[in-house]
């Protein structure tokens, strides 16, 4: 990658046009020399030796049907439409819930690949991936609320706001690339649970998520309003002076340097971002791997392709959400309303799959795929077209750096009620994610009101089966 | 347990604690592996919230833990072999195998746990010694009566200039004072927010008096700028929005009534500890009140009723997250203790039990609070009326009135009655029998309602039980509602109501170590950017200590003597040396960056387009409208040219403006402002439209001037209150002869200048 050389390229060219006070330039290229110890995205070292260099979380939000999708289960199709009791918080006290009934899933199931895990024809593009993933059919979480467990998966808690997974990542790693922020969301719309989702909350402010809406404008202010980059260079040169002077008689204060360096990276941002969403150069055979046609900039695809150029300029944490608060995986009402999601997200993950794996950078990048809970395996009429919330077992999966191929962990009984062996909670999930990161969860604290928190709270426990 | 048996392992401990290879090692050990350990996997039958405790034993305090349960002692420090604990988790012998089989499947720890256990009784089982409650705590320092400290004789009186001085410069000189100008623009900001104007530092500058400074201190503190400042410091601290924090964040369109309150009583120097009753109890105070402070304090309980609330609205599953909202907000603004952590478990570290927070529990459940709405019940309710009950019920009557007099089968009567008068009068009279027909409350009262306020009034007293393990549904002992035992632990009288008065009232009275300290601090903090005690929302064992705790002292108890009046604390402050000092000295004063408000109101004003009238409600979207959905959630940004305090704000989303200059944090109390460095804030001095408009606006200004040195020198007294530097000007002349020859704009040109001086660090820190 040329991104320093550039960058110096960049400054070197102010310096040409005596734009920068000499003594100012040798510090900025000096960045490879002494850090300035108050830069919070430093790249800082893990507990231990990692798996993973970065994550890609892939979010699925509104709650994906685990039984129609990932985790098959014959006897619900051999006992559809027969009546059934359960104590469950989503029917509880409804009037019209007083009877359930199970309800059959809505598409067949059949095994795939070498390992033979068995994924439903609702993605047929991830059915062709299963020898890359782990999966996960005994998570479960705490909450069966949308907003809940939106926060759980992300911040480890259910109810108050804390540090994203992504924040926590930054602040334990820092970055290598200062062209470009640590943690980066990428989202169409605003989640359940809004910007808290990616909030650094009591962690250094540098440590959030920066949004970034698909879109022709994915980043906020990234496009330069200065009608030419000659103008700005010249409004950039007067503020670096005026800076330098000032100072001169503060030169202890590293904050207000630190504020002049970035400017720097400010500058390199709107050259390093537009680059970033800039798909102009991408072959067609990769686009269509992703479902793309040239041009668009919207949709999963370009959510994933964008995931993969900002994992090949070393952003830390990447998150991709698929949609927002509404016309998501919510199938309350007819589970068919899962197909266009679907048909949204398959054959981009898989395509961003393919693409890590023939590019070598599986080895190094986590691919995590994500959502808030499950659905019901009943309903309360016995022709029900959709499925409830459920959070006592869903269904998530691994894959790249650091995670066992081809294999399942854990399993649901037989209508994919709760799990029946080894389950995974939320919390259980980060520190699996921590670890492959050279993370310990237990030692990743940081001291915020008196009190030290974790990602994973009190709780938390390696998933060994699906480590390498 | 009695007290001999208490003390006994306790010493024992302690003693192994600090034999072994070092104490501090060993109680991190503890708190990494040990500790939750046990909180996960045993403490559901081990712990004092357990239902029943199992065998005796129970795992959550020091002298639990090595008193042993009903089988004798669990654990034998420095010896693992010898520890039944070991054994159990060892899982030898069928009978005592721990944590025990469910539903027939082993629930062994795993080889790391066990490991980790074994290491931890070979390092003599060290538990910190704030594990749970203890004498020590007690002793804390900010739980002791306020002392008044002798004021120190200082080896200079030339030092002095308030008794601050005293205390911080007993032994060495302050730094050299900053010069008027760096001096007034710091004040300036520090008390309205704004910076100075020209023709005041001209004033300033002009003013060789020895009470000069004084004077501008009391411009300051006079100006309604004053109190949108300050108002906003107790915002952030009690989490204020514009929106619940609900699953769907309701809006709630009356709370700016109560926002409005803090900035009135800042600028009116309603003494604070009149300001803390009447937050938690202005309904209950209001009748002895004058009656034109009725409203007030009504409005003044918007500070528990702007809480953030949980869930839907559905049946009453969140209350108790919204209770500890409102717990944890109390024991944070009032008192600086994290009472909420009390929730689940007695305090680890402060002496705080889990029923003195359901004795608050109690209290404030027996409060009706505003409800802002939710997905199941989309509209508010319990709104409280700004007018006393005396004349609610007048103007109901009244109300009543109109509704009968136009209730149908009145009509009908009127009009039957009209047309039998009409067919007995000449026309004068039935014209005279149509208007006496008119009702005449309408005319009186029109159709007046009573204004409403997002407040709480009391509901049905009643003590509420313990929550296990903070678990709404296990429920354990009946709790009074009572002061802190730690504050005195009056139980609230069986008249008392909720008891929200007597809380008031424990609140402010002269023996609270707490109230005057913590708010003696907060306004410290405001004028040095660090608090004496530097975690403000913090003063139990684990905050931070107070760096000059004999200052600190001083300046509670004069807070005390003067009244609770704060505009007395900042003329103490910033008539002291201390506040005086340069900060371009060691030990001077700490520079800081401008806070979000300030970089915005400060953009405003100096584009001329400021609006400084106050502000009221906002546009929300018609109530009867609203259908707002975990899916549809309420968001919305209302711009306003009005100052940042007025600017509605969202509580679930944050917007983006704020959220980049590290604006107050709306989800939960923010005691101090960091100022974060990220390179998006520079994208945004470089790009934003909100800044590229100010500083286009800010251009105009100054192209009214004839000549460029006169834009220049207006330029700089406008923002920095200087004049430029020779080089300083040459940097102007170059950048603006530069850009003109590319872009052929004058004020294109001038407007890149104004952005290079709106941006400057200069600009955006105080000295």
């Amino acid at each position: 990658m040329n991104r320093s050389h550039s960058r110096r390229g960049f400054l070197r060219s102010l310096v040409g046009g005596s734009l920068l006070m000499p003594g100012i330039v040798s510090e900025l290229l000096a960045e490879n020399g002494a850090p300035s110890p108050d830069d919070p995205l430093l790249p800082k070292r893990p507990h231990f030796s990692p798996k993973a260099k970065r994550v890609i979380f892939l979010f699925l939000t509104g709650g994906v049907s685990h039984i129609d999708a990932f985790d098959p289960k014959p006897r619900l199709f051999a006992d559809h439409g027969k009546e059934m009791k359960v104590d469950h918080p989503e029917v509880n006290g409804r009037p019209d819930y007083k009877q359930l009934f199970l309800k059959r899933p809505q598409w067949e199931f059949s095994p795939h690949g070498q390992c033979g895990t068995e994924v439903s024809t609702l993605f047929p593009h991830l059915a062709q991936c299963v020898d890359d993933i782990a999966l996960i059919r005994s998570m479960n979480t705490s909450h069966s609320n949308h907003f809940q467990a939106t926060l759980g998966m992300h911040t480890g808690s259910f109810a108050f706001a804390r540090p994203s997974i992504g924040s926590w990542v930054s602040y334990a790693l820092g970055t290598e690339n200062r062209d470009l922020p640590s943690f980066i969301s990428i989202a169409p719309f605003l989640p359940y649970a809004g910007a808290q989702v990616w909030a650094s909350d009591f962690l250094p402010a540098a440590h959030q998520g920066t949004l970034v809406v698909p879109g022709p404008e994915p980043v906020a202010n990234v496009r330069r309003r200065a009608a030419t980059p000659r103008l700005q260079q010249i409004e950039l040169a007067a503020l670096r002076e005026l800076n330098a002077s000032h100072l001169a008689t503060r030169a202890e204060d590293t904050v207000l340097a630190a504020r002049m360096r970035s400017f720097e990276t400010a500058a390199g941002m709107q050259l390093a971002v537009p680059d970033v969403f800039d798909f102009s150069k991408e072959s067609d055979a990769t686009l269509a791997m992703y479902g793309l046609t040239r041009g668009q900039n919207t949709g999963f695809g370009w959510q994933c392709l964008a995931a993969r150029r900002l994992a090949e300029r070393d952003v830390r944490f990447i998150e991709l959400i698929d949609s927002g608060s509404s016309s998501n995986w919510d199938s309350h009402d007819d589970m068919l309303d899962h197909a266009p999601r679907a048909m949204n997200a398959d054959q981009a993950i898989a395509g961003l799959l393919r693409d890590l794996k023939e590019r070598g950078m599986m080895d190094e990048t986590l691919v995590v795929w994500a959502t808030e809970f499950g659905r019901t395996p009943f309903n309360n009429i016995l022709d029900a077209k959709g499925r409830e919330h459920h959070h006592w077992a869903f269904s998530c999966w691994l894959a790249g750096a650091g995670v066992k191929p081809g294999i399942v962990h854990g399993a649901t009984d037989e209508y994919g009620m709760r799990p029946i062996s080894d389950p995974v909670h939320t919390h259980d999930f980060h520190a699996t994610i921590l670890h492959l990161m050279g993370l310990d969860h237990e030692r990743l604290i940081y001291r915020h009101s008196g009190r030290d928190y974790r990602l994973t709270d009190v709780a938390g426990k390696i998933v060994k089966g699906v480590l390498a | 347990m009695s007290r001999s048996t208490f003390w006994f392992p306790f010493f024992a401990c302690a003693a192994l604690a600090i034999s072994s290879a070092g104490a501090d090692d060993g109680v991190a050990f503890f708190e990494g592996k040990i500790r939750p350990l046990f909180a996960e996997h045993c403490a559901k039958c081990h712990s004092a919230d357990a239902p029943k405790v199992k065998g005796g034993l129970r795992l959550d305090s020091r002298e639990a833990i090595l008193g042993g349960g009903d089988s004798g002692v669990a654990i034998v420090p420095g010896d693992p072999e010898k520890s039944l604990l070991i054994q159990a988790v060892r899982y030898g012998d069928k009978d005592t195998r721990m944590p025990p089989q469910k539903d027939g499947v082993d629930r062994k720890l795993s080889d790391a746990q066990i490991a980790a256990l074994e290491e931890w009784v070979k390092m003599g089982a060290p538990v910190p010694a704030a594990f749970v409650k203890t004498e020590g705590a007690e002793k804390h320092w900010a739980f002791q009566p306020i002392a008044n400290p002798t004021v120190p004789e200082p080896a200079d009186q030339a030092w002095v200039k308030t008794s601050i001085d005293a205390f911080l410069f007993a032994q060495q000189p302050p730094a050299p004072p900053a010069d008027k100008r760096t001096l007034l623009r710091r004040a300036t900001y520090d008390l309205t927010g704004m910076p100075p104007t020209p023709e005041e530092c001209d004033a300033f500058l002009a003013d060789a008096s020895p009470d000069a400074f004084a004077k501008v201190v009391e411009r300051l503190l006079a100006a309604p700028a004053y109190g949108e400042k300050w108002g906003r410091k107790w915002l952030d601290v009690v989490h204020y929005a514009d929106s619940s924090g609900n699953d769907t964040d309701h809006p709630t369109p009356l709370a700016w009534r109560y926002r409005n309150y803090v900035i009135d009583a800042f600028n009116r120097d309603l003494p604070f500890d009149q300001f803390v009753r009447e937050q938690l109890a202005g309904d209950l105070l209001a009748a002895a009140q004058p009656r034109e402070r009725y409203a007030d304090c009504i409005t003044a309980t918007g500070y528990l009723a702007v809480g953030r609330r949980f869930g839907s609205g559905k049946d009453d599953r969140d209350v108790h997250l919204d209770l500890e909202d409102t717990i944890d907000t109390f024991g944070k603004s009032m008192l600086g203790l994290t009472i909420s952590c009390a929730r689940c478990h007695n305090h680890k570290y402060d002496p705080i039990s889990a029923r003195d927070y359901y004795g608050l529990y109690g209290i404030f459940a027996s409060t009706r609070f505003s409800f802002p709405g939710g997905e199941h019940h989309l509209h508010p309710r319990d709104l409280t009326p700004l007018l006393p009950p005396d004349e609610v019920a007048k103007l109901a009557a009244a109300k009543a009135a109109i509704d009968a007099a136009n209730a149908p089968e009145n009509r009908v009567k009127r009009k039957i009655r009209g047309t039998i008068e009409l067919l007995k009068m000449k026309f004068h009279d039935v014209k005279k029998q149509v208007i006496c027909d008119v009702p005449q409350p309408r005319e009186i009262f029109g159709e007046k309602k009573p204004e409403m306020a997002y407040a709480v009034t009391e509901g049905k007293p009643a003590n509420v039980h313990l929550q296990k393990r903070g678990e709404p549904k296990e429920l354990g002992d009946e709790v009074p509602r009572k002061n802190l035992d730690l504050l005195g632990g009056q139980l609230v009288s069986p008249d008392g109501g909720s008891g929200r008065a007597q809380l008031a009232e424990w609140l402010t009275a002269p023996q609270n170590p707490l109230t005057a300290r913590v708010m003696a601090n907060r306004i410290w903090l405001g004028h040095f950017g660090r608090g004496i005690v530097a975690t403000p929302n913090d003063f139990g064992t684990r905050g931070a200590p107070p760096s000059h705790p004999e200052l600190l002292d001083h300046l509670a108890s004069k807070f005390i003597e003067c009244g609770w009046s704060v505009k007395a604390m900042h003329r103490l402050i910033m008539l002291s040396a201390a506040y005086q000092q340069t900060s371009q000295a060691e030990g001077g004063f700490s520079r800081r960056r401008l806070d979000a408000e300030e970089i915005r109101d400060t953009y405003l004003a100096l584009a001329g387009e400021l609006d400084r009238t106050p502000n009221t409600g906002h546009p929300f979207p018609d109530e009867a409208l609203w259908a707002f959905s975990q899916h549809n959630p309420f968001k919305a940004f209302y711009d306003s040219p009005k100052r940042s305090v007025y600017l509605m704000t969202q509580r679930v989303q944050t917007e983006p403006f704020f959220a980049l200059f590290d604006g107050a944090d709306t989800k939960v109390s923010t005691p101090l402002r960091y100022a974060s460095t990220v390179p998006t804030q520079a994208l945004w001095f470089l790009n934003d439209s909100f800044f590229h408009a100010r500083a286009e606006s800010f251009a105009r200004r100054l192209l009214v001037l004839p000549d460029d040195p006169q834009r220049l020198a207006f330029a700089y007294r406008l923002c920095l209150q200087r004049a430029p530097t020779d080089a300083e000007a040459q940097t102007a002349a170059t950048l603006i002869a530069a850009y003109q020859r590319e872009s052929q704009s004058r004020l294109e040109s001038w407007s890149a200048y104004s952005r290079v001086l709106l941006g400057c660090n200069e600009m955006l820190h105080l000295d």
